[in-house]
């Protein structure tokens, strides 16, 4: 980001969000002080639990001395310290410079900060590397490409893609740089920057920090009033619409759309200012893995009672770099493939654009887009409204998602095994399936042959109705080579693989595995022809409770 | 209010809408389909401009109100698609289904740009009208603004509109309460009396919000106005239809004689046909439809199939949801 539009838009994020909560006070909402007491309230509480740190002594100075200026603050003042906590939180998320990653930077690893700072290509990096294929040969970046090119000139572009792994990053910035687009502004967590090995691509990706571990309303609308600046300012952006990494390993279907309404203020503002390209547009990315890195750890926390299962995991696979080492080594090994498909894009209302960056109706007339945002003939934002415009992009994010989601044979395999094995234990549960098994774990090989084929079959059925899309063993191969695939790719990686073949008959080695690389196909109705219920459901909830 | 509103159809609601807005001080523009009809509302209405095509009509207007039968509504809405725009509110009062159980906001949807799509239930007795009683109705729109644009509307009419974001629900709630004033003409015509007609009404109640609810509307949506408060079979033409077809059934007519006789849409019969075949694909279990559809279709006589009907256990324990 040019470092005069930081500033630029550091002065305007502080500007807007106290004239938002003036406003708000002024409409009847919370006073300005009561807005100051929350933010006290949230942040004491979160540094309680903070480990003594230089960052975290700076804070709880600042916030006794807010506390302290509060109690006795006439309504100015109490203006002015908002704004200085507005600023405090801004400058925190545009800041991307971490002291954790530049101590360990400068002392462990000197020499791939050298290489971080001359920005050589991450070709050259990886190509180093032995036991690794080049990265540029495993990351297969799929669709819409020239369409994402040809909008990114028309207007600014928000990247909407899955999220499965903290490795989407990485991956995503590394595609990004392979289409040639320049870096995309991002929300990364702390837990990313904490961690070295990705320094380079998050800077490709032009990353902001988002402290997950915040609770204050107030902090969260600076970080969407500065999203949403990024957008008016004509940087492209990266939004997990998921918000989280899948713990189920399905496509995601349920997705959080706070960030997403920035593109419709965005849009506004822009209208309001008469810039010359106004215009915003979403576009979709699926990414599709063999493997995931923190499997074991994603489902283990999904099959927690509800409400018990972690929003913020930091102690899982990706905080050991050795394991994220022996995961990416073994993977391109195998001269496995990671998925990036980009989808065409939509506007802020849902509705597709061409190339042209033009928006269409459902018969494909053009449309006027500037006219959903009028209220008395002048652009303007509105709350409840906007929020519906911003549900339908969600449908049709999650639409594309489904559509554009690619099947590779871990998913089969799993997919195969799973229901066979419910079916064998039709009198047991499916959580008590998958936490202690049923009276058979194992299954005759070539019955398991047998339902690729069939569900083969199926796929590549759903895949000629533009319904999926099908990685290329899954696609041409036969059923004994998916399985083949499968349960390779499920030997080189996970500490105990989710299926194993000995001899004629396949092992369920661990079935919350399998249920994780088979959720991946939920949501295609496949099981009606395999006579079996959806493991999921709509709200994932039933599994939640029986657990 | 200065506004332009678009009325699209010429019909007994169309009109009905039109002499409701009339206080209002809006510009209403009226098209229909015929010619001739066209001539005849021009005559007829004096505060109503008759315009020449939809987009006459409709493309300056802040709101058009789709007055015609679902048969006819995607035709329409494709023609109207062509002058459509995002800040435009359409409202329709459509009590039918497409062939796919596809709701009519649905259809419009797929046929324009617009967003703000609302549908008017509820009791909507136009005949009240003439005795100076006020009007009741349900407005569902995802967008608030809508109703409340159309409360300000008519404010200075005896129109009293309530509003809700249950689209798919108060058009399943008008959509099935056609079937139920099928079931209801035959109960009538068999002298079954009043308890079985409150039974009948119930029933049909409890089965449009149990496939209400399957198609994501929200039980609630049934209890309110668009729901019991549309218990009472509405004193409009179309309602008065589907009595009419549910009597001569019960008669011993036949359907095709029966449509006949009492010229006009009657769209609780493709509205039942379709709603088994919904319910059969998603397992639901809707025995009045489902009887409803039979004798529509000759498949049952109708006397035994309402008695079986009759006999059912009305379960309400839990809501009107309840799962029997």
């Amino acid at each position: 980001m040019r470092p005069e539009d930081q500033e630029r838009i550091l002065t305007e994020v502080e500007s807007r969000v106290v004239s938002h909560s003036v406003t708000a006070r002024d409409a009847g909402g919370h006073g300005l002080d009561e807005v100051l007491a929350e933010s006290i309230y949230h942040e004491t509480r979160r540094l309680k639990d903070e480990s003594d740190s230089k960052p975290a002594r700076a804070d709880r100075a600042f916030w006794r001395e807010v506390r302290g200026r509060l109690n006795r603050a006439n309504e100015r003042e109490q203006r002015e310290l908002l704004g200085r906590v507005v600023s405090r939180y801004a400058a925190e998320i545009c800041g991307n410079f971490d002291d954790r990653v530049y101590r360990l930077s400068t002392t462990v690893l000197p020499p791939a900060l050298g290489v971080l700072l001359n920005a050589v290509s991450p070709r050259k990096l990886l190509g180093g590397l032995d036991g690794a294929a080049r990265l540029d040969e495993a990351v297969v970046v799929q669709g819409e490409v020239e369409h994402l090119r040809a909008l990114h000139e028309r207007g600014t572009v928000i990247l909407c893609p899955t999220h499965v792994s903290n490795l989407d990053s990485p991956v995503l910035g590394f595609a990004i740089y392979q289409m040639g687009l320049p870096p995309f502004v991002y929300g990364a967590g702390l837990n990313l920057f904490s961690n070295p090995m990705l320094s380079f691509f998050m800077h490709n990706l032009g990353a902001y920090t988002v402290d997950r571990k915040k609770k204050d309303p107030l902090y969260k609308e600076v970080l969407k009033t500065y999203a949403g600046l990024t957008l008016e300012y004509g940087y492209d952006n990266l939004f997990f619409p998921g918000g989280t990494r899948a713990r189920s390993g399905a496509i995601e279907r349920r997705l959080k759309l706070g960030l997403l309404g920035t593109s419709i203020s965005a849009y506004v503002h822009n209208l309001e200012r008469k810039a010359a390209n106004p215009n915003v547009y979403i576009v979709p990315a699926t990414l599709s893995f063999q493997l995931v890195l923190e499997a074991e750890t994603l489902i283990d926390d999904f099959m927690k009672e509800v409400g018990k299962s972690r929003y913020i995991i930091t102690d899982d696979e990706f905080s050991k770099p050795r394991r994220i080492w022996d995961f990416a080594s073994r993977l391109f090994g195998l001269d496995s493939k990671i998925f990036v498909t980009i989808s065409r894009g939509f506007d802020p209302f849902g509705n597709p654009v061409t190339d042209d960056g033009v928006s269409l109706d459902p018969r494909g007339r053009s449309i006027d887009t500037s006219r959903y945002v009028l209220v008395d003939g002048a652009p303007a934002l509105l709350p409840q409204r906007d929020v519906e415009y911003t549900a339908e992009v969600g449908r049709r994010l999650g639409e594309a998602f489904s559509r554009d989601n690619v099947v590779q044979s871990t998913h089969v395999t799993a997919r195969v095994i799973f229901s066979l094995l419910r079916k064998e234990n039709a009198d047991v549960g499916l959580v008590r399936l998958i936490r202690v098994g049923g009276s058979r774990d194992d299954l005759e090989l070539r019955a398991v042959y047998r339902e690729t084929d069939r569900l083969l079959d199926e796929l590549r059925g759903l895949s000629s109705r533009g319904g999926i899309r099908l990685g290329p063993t899954v696609s041409s191969g036969s059923a004994e080579e998916v399985v083949d695939d499968g349960l390779r790719h499920f030997a080189i990686y996970h500490d105990s693989p989710a299926a194993q073949r000995r001899g004629d008959r396949v092992f369920a080695t661990d079935r919350m595995l399998l249920f994780y690389y088979q959720n991946r196909l939920e949501g295609y109705r496949l099981e009606r022809t395999a006579g079996l219920t959806p493991a999921l459901d709509a709200q994932h909830a039933s599994l939640g409770t029986a657990a | 209010m200065s506004a332009t509103i678009a009325i699209l159809g010429g019909g007994r609601l169309a009109q009905a809408v039109a002499a409701i807005l009339e206080p209002t001080g809006a510009e209403v523009r009226m098209w229909a389909r015929r010619p001739a009809a066209r001539r005849t509302l021009q005559k007829k209405l004096t505060h109503t401009t008759v315009a020449d095509s939809v987009h006459d009509a409709a493309a300056d207007a802040a709101m058009v109100f789709f007055a015609v039968p679902a048969s006819g509504l995607r035709e329409v809405a494709a023609e109207y698609g062509d002058c459509a725009r995002g800040d435009q509110l359409v409202l329709h009062a459509t009590r039918g289904v497409e062939s796919g159980f596809r709701l009519p906001h649905a259809v419009i949807r797929a046929e324009t740009c617009v967003r703000k799509v609302g549908v008017l239930g509820g009791p909507l007795h136009f005949k009240d009208l003439t005795s100076g009683r006020p009007l009741a109705a349900v407005l569902a729109s995802r967008f608030d603004e809508t109703a409340q644009w159309v409360r300000r509307l008519t404010q200075k009419t005896p129109v009293r509109v309530h509003p809700s974001r249950d689209v798919i629900g108060v058009e399943i709630a008008g959509i099935i309460s056609n079937v139920s004033a099928l079931a209801v003409g035959m109960v009538d015509a068999l002298g079954l009396g009043d308890t079985a007609r409150g039974v009948i009404l119930t029933r049909g109640l409890l089965e449009a919000s149990r496939l209400g609810e399957a198609l994501g509307a929200e039980p609630s949506t049934f209890a309110g106005l668009a729901g019991v408060g549309d218990l009472i079979p509405r004193k409009v033409a179309a309602t008065e239809r589907h009595h009419k077809v549910g009597e001569l059934l019960a008669g011993g007519e036949t359907l095709a004689k029966a449509l006949e006789a009492v010229r006009g849409e009657v769209e609780g019969v493709l509205a039942a046909a379709e709603a088994v075949r919904i319910a059969e694909l998603r397992g639901l279990d809707l025995p009045l439809v489902h009887t409803i559809d039979m004798v529509l279709h000759g498949e049952a006589e109708a006397a035994a199939a309402i008695e079986d009907v009759l006999r059912l256990d009305l379960d309400l324990g839990g809501g009107l949801s309840a799962r029997m």
